[in-house]
């Protein structure tokens, strides 16, 4: 990874449209802000290298790099990442019960991982109103109020670097692609600060194709409603095709071909839609509701499962082959289109010198992915 | 400011300010009524005459805006009483409406317009200049060239406006206002005046009628006799004590000069030594020019050189006149503006002087070494350091303009503020975060806010917010105000009410309890006012930097019409907070980032508050106790927590 700063972040990430309001380069400083869904730089910042260009996902993304220190072994060519099982889950019988997307495994997994002080805090997505808003969570109720998925992007890593400012240091976290990409790149200590300690005590990566801009979702909904009056928004697993709105008198449902307008720009870049560099990753299940799928991938994570299944927290089953191969079918789609893209507006593997790079990988697997 | 103004010896003599000769040349008047609005550099004399206004039973008041002071002195006028109204060169542009109506009206008891100009713009927006409007509406202009004759010719131009029965103009700058000099003391008469307004008489009639400016297009009735006083003026001009002229019968170059020039005039030749070649006509009574004195003078030497400051006005008179009487006077070489030997911007002084007299005269002189001024040049970048304009330590601005800024950046929709004049205008700059993106006149913030707020049907998407102050709001703002509320414009109004007119040093206004001199007062409740209108009101502390931004962000989004943020906390000069620190600041060296990625210097580099600075061998922040005023915003900006403070106890 090449180390750019403030001004590399503010060039090629947020006037590119690249942006993803991530939250990984809001409160290491006083210079980055999220409001209303977007980034914004304050003020200007002389330094030439820093920790807020480091972790931004969408720039200077070296993939062999983040592969080696988990996996110790360069970027693959499994649309899943690597990984060491995938099952089907739900929260189990131990579990506190909320309004969870699918299956409840994700919480259940972090109140587990608190519960058992695997983890000092959780760093969440809650919401208010519509607008999700970043937390830490120190309690299994809060992991509960934070159950059910917010379509919209979320600056959910803001809270994770307040957390760190405030001596947490275990911390799990709950984070869609985008956002496990930038978790990855800040365990590398990619500033080589001598004080640096892996904030992390557990990262559950939730599978994502897309997110909406929360501006664009916000004016797209006070045209049709008034967003006082909504008390959740839930998009049904496929063959669903519709976004449904629920408020206390009624159910409204917007088909996904009008919903997926709203998606931002950065989204189409995105390579990555099971969170391939978490412990465990997480998504709902095709034709069940009340299931999830759950990818495990490191020592840590398995550990965590285990100790989560003994303990009553978590129910595992086999996951049919067919699901398997859709699921891989659907993460092969969206890398390629992805690396297509990038690859026309040549922000792939950019020669060193000539600015920051997108994305660096080795050329056998970008080469796999072209289907070469 | 002296209490020596009333001193009733006559003959005496004091170091008065050219303000003060003013204000005792018209105790000496015998003036009732003073009134005035703030502006730097006319401000003292309000002030010095609300010190005495009671032992010489005077009137006096700060008034709502300079028109309003305009009209108050009127009044006095019209009720027979001797009045004046003061203010600097742009309150004129304010009064202007009712100045050419008074021209025309005229007055009763002699009444003065006094104004400050301040030509380099050394306390103002710009140079404007008030002269020209003696010549617009029609009224003598006078303009003293010393302090002695700042009180002797403001004496002298109440009689001269009684005579005339009109208004008159007296036309200080910076440089005569604020400087001061030895002052001969006349006599004070009585004050007992009686007023009394007459009506009764037939229309038009100076002494008994109504007092109007003509309602129908009459010129014969109205404005045929104001041109005769004016006339009048010029003849009673012919024979001023105060137009004078020193030097050789027919010496090589006759310098005609008034006001402050005067005094740089008479340095620059006394330094070249050249009173045998030259001739000073210093002139008092700048407009209308006294043709035959000038025609007199015109005829001693074939090159005139007209030396005043800012735009040619007493050049092209003197010109005009040149050019009627050539076939007396002769053909002339003039030197002034137009020739460029002197400049039409900014202001004089001896050195310019000089140099014109050396290209003129062809005279050899070089007042420094030229290497010495490079060397000075030099001395001065590497010794004295780069300081840039911004707010006190402890101003509310500073915090207002924080929040504004990260509001706005945050909002990101490209948003703007319209600024408007107060200290405020370094909102322009990098010490208010360059957040103020218009500045003109006072209150014309809030009107183009309420301009640009209507621009939505035609694509406009940017937020649009207005800065004006407590007494401006007063002053101008409250018609851009009524105007944007009634239109529906949605825009944010920002009252930065610091309690008092803190740039010109904390005159009372409206919304003060008390007034200039000393008696109780109405205060008018700027809320309630705006309430009243019909505005959406909010009120936060600037200090409170989160509560302010969070409500400034909601009424940008929040789209109905016109919305005021009253911002309330007193300027850190003003007399309730100047030496009274509210926190002990000081900076954990242990904890501060300084440099570091995770701050890189926020509160030296872009907070910007006088009271912190960078240690550059330690590499820390540290407070400058004795410049802090101890307002502990720095402490809330700071991202490590390093800036702590302890409640004073
Ligand atoms: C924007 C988005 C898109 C998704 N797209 C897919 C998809 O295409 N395919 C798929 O299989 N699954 C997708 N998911 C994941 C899925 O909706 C569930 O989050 C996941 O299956 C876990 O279910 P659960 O019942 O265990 O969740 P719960 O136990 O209900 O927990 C949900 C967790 O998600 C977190 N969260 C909610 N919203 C956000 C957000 N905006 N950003 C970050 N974290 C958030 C909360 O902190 C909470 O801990 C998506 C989720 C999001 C937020
Ligand atoms: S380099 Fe560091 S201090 Fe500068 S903007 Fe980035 S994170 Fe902030
Ligand atoms: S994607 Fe995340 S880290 Fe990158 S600029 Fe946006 S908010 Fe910051
Ligand atoms: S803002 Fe705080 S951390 Fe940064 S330089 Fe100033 S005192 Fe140090
Ligand atoms: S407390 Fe801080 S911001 Fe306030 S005056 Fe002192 S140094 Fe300046």
């Amino acid at each position: 990874m090449q180390r750019f700063g403030s001004r590399e972040l503010v060039e090629n990430v947020i006037r590119q449209n690249l942006c993803i309001g991530c939250g990984a380069c809001n409160n290491l400083c006083p210079y980055f802000k999220s409001y209303n869904g977007k980034t914004t730089m304050l003020f200007p910042c002389t330094l030439p290298e820093g920790r807020c260009f480091a972790y931004c996902p969408k720039t200077e993304v070296d993939l062999d790099e983040l592969s080696a220190a988990l996996f110790h072994k360069p970027y693959g060519d499994d649309p899943l990442g690597y990984y060491r099982s995938i099952m089907m889950s739900r929260a189990g019988a131990r579990a506190g019960h909320g309004l969870f997307q699918a299956g409840g495994t994700v919480s259940a997994l972090m109140q587990f991982a608190l519960e058992k002080r695997h983890i000092d805090g959780a760093i969440l997505t809650d919401r208010k109103g519509i607008e999700p808003t970043p937390i830490l969570a120190t309690e299994s109720k809060d992991i509960l109020k934070c159950a059910s998925s917010k379509y919209t992007a979320a600056p959910t890593l803001a809270a994770l670097n307040r957390a760190i400012k405030e001596g947490f240091g275990n911390l799990g976290i709950v984070s869609t692609p985008c956002q496990t990409l930038a978790v990855a790149q800040m365990r590398l200590n990619p500033l080589q600060e001598n004080t640096f300690r892996d904030p992390t005590g557990l990262v559950i990566g939730i599978f994502c194709t897309w997110a909406l801009d929360f501006q664009a979702f916000k004016v797209f909904l006070s045209q049709r409603i008034d967003l006082a009056e909504i008390r959740k928004i839930d998009i049904p697993p496929p063959p669903a095709e519709v976004m449904e709105v629920f408020t206390d008198c009624a159910t409204i449902e917007y088909p996904l071909s009008e919903i997926r307008q709203l998606v931002p720009e950065a989204c189409s870049y995105c390579i990555d839609m099971t969170a391939e560099f978490s412990d465990i990753s997480v998504g709902v299940m095709e034709g069940r509701t009340d299931m999830n799928t759950l990818i495990t991938r490191t020592d840590r994570g398995q550990r965590i499962v285990d100790e989560a299944v003994s303990a009553g927290y978590l129910v595992l089953t086999d996951l049919p082959d067919e699901n398997l191969e859709h699921l891989k079918w659907a993460a092969d789609n969206k890398k390629k289109r992805a690396f297509a893209k990038a690859e026309e507006k040549a922000i792939v593997n950019t020669p060193a010198g000539t600015g920051p790079s997108y994305l660096r990988i080795n050329h056998a697997t970008l080469k796999k992915i072209r289907g070469e | 400011m002296s209490y020596l103004i009333d001193d009733n010896r006559e003959g005496i003599q004091h170091l008065l300010m050219g303000n003060e000769a003013i204000v005792r040349g018209a105790l000496e008047a015998g003036i009732n009524v003073a009134a005035g609005y703030p502006g730097t550099p006319s401000s003292e004399i309000i002030e010095a005459f609300s010190k005495i206004a009671r032992d010489r039973n005077i009137y006096a008041e700060w008034s709502t805006n300079e028109k309003v002071a305009m009209e108050v002195a009127a009044a006095a006028s019209f009720a027979g009483l001797r009045s004046l109204c003061v203010m600097k060169q742009n309150g004129v542009n304010v009064a202007s409406d009712f100045l050419l109506h008074l021209a025309s009206s005229g007055t009763r008891g002699g009444m003065l317009l006094v104004t400050c100009d301040d030509p380099g713009a050394l306390s103002s927006v710009n140079e404007g200049e008030s002269r020209l409007f003696a010549k617009l509406v029609e009224i003598p202009l006078l303009e003293p060239g010393d302090f002695q004759e700042a009180k002797d010719l403001t004496k002298w131009a109440f009689d001269l406006s009684e005579k005339i029965r009109n208004l008159v103009m007296i036309r200080s700058v910076t440089r005569m206002s604020h400087a001061s000099g030895n002052v001969k003391f006349g006599s004070l008469p009585d004050t007992n005046a009686h007023a009394e307004y007459r009506f009764d008489g037939p229309l038009l009639d100076m002494e008994t009628g109504p007092m109007i400016s003509m309602i129908v297009a009459a010129p014969e009735l109205q404005h045929g006799p104001q041109q005769e006083k004016l006339k009048k003026a010029a003849q009673l001009f012919e024979d001023c004590p105060f137009n004078t002229y020193n030097g050789p019968e027919s010496p090589e170059l006759l310098i005609i000069t008034s006001s402050a020039c005067t005094l740089y005039v008479r340095e620059a030749v006394n330094l070249l030594n050249i009173e045998d070649r030259v001739g000073i006509l210093k002139l008092a009574t700048t407009w209308p020019l006294p043709p035959n004195l000038i025609k007199r003078n015109l005829m001693r030497s074939k090159a005139v050189f007209v030396v005043e400051e800012v735009l040619p006005t007493l050049e092209e008179n003197i010109k005009i006149l040149a050019a009627e009487t050539a076939l007396e006077t002769g053909i002339k070489t003039f030197y002034g503006k137009h020739s460029g030997h002197i400049p039409s911007a900014g202001e004089l002084n001896p050195d310019i002087v000089i140099s014109a007299l050396t290209k003129i005269l062809h005279i050899d002189y070089r007042p420094v070494e030229p290497s010495f001024e490079q060397k000075t040049a030099k001395m001065a970048a590497t010794m004295a350091p780069t300081r840039e304009m911004t707010f006190c330590p402890g101003c509310p601005h500073r915090a207002s303009f924080w929040s504004i800024h990260n509001a706005i950046a945050l909002d990101g929709r490209n948003g703007f503020v319209c600024g408007d004049i107060g200290c405020y205008v370094m909102g322009t700059l990098p010490g208010g975060y360059s957040t103020v993106k218009t500045l003109h006149s006072m209150g014309s913030g809030s009107g183009l806010a309420s301009g640009f707020g209507k621009l939505k049907q035609f694509g406009i998407e940017q937020p649009v917010l207005a800065v004006c102050g407590d007494s401006t709001f007063f002053h101008a703002a409250m018609p851009a105000l009524t105007n944007a509320i009634h239109h529906k414009s949605p825009f944010t109004l920002i009252l930065l009410d610091n309690s008092g007119t803190a740039m010109t040093g904390f005159q009372p206004h409206p919304g003060s309890p008390f007034d200039v001199m000393g008696n109780t007062a109405e205060a008018l409740d700027i809320e309630a006012i705006c309430r009243a209108m019909g505005g959406r009101v909010e009120i936060a502390d600037p200090f409170n930097l989160t509560e302010t931004r969070e409500m400034l962000n909601y009424l940008m989004e929040y789209k109905d019409g016109a919305k005021v943020l009253i911002l309330r906390q007193a300027c850190a000069l003003s007399p309730e907070r100047r030496g009274k620190k509210k926190f002990d600041v000081s900076v954990d060296e242990s904890i501060c980032i300084g440099e570091n990625c995770g701050c890189d210097r926020l509160c030296t580099r872009i907070f910007g508050c006088p009271g912190i600075t960078w240690d550059t061998e330690k590499k820390v922040s540290r407070i400058d106790t004795i410049i802090c005023a101890g307002c502990g915003v720095c402490a809330d900006i700071c991202p490590a927590g390093a800036i702590q403070k302890k409640e004073v106890a």
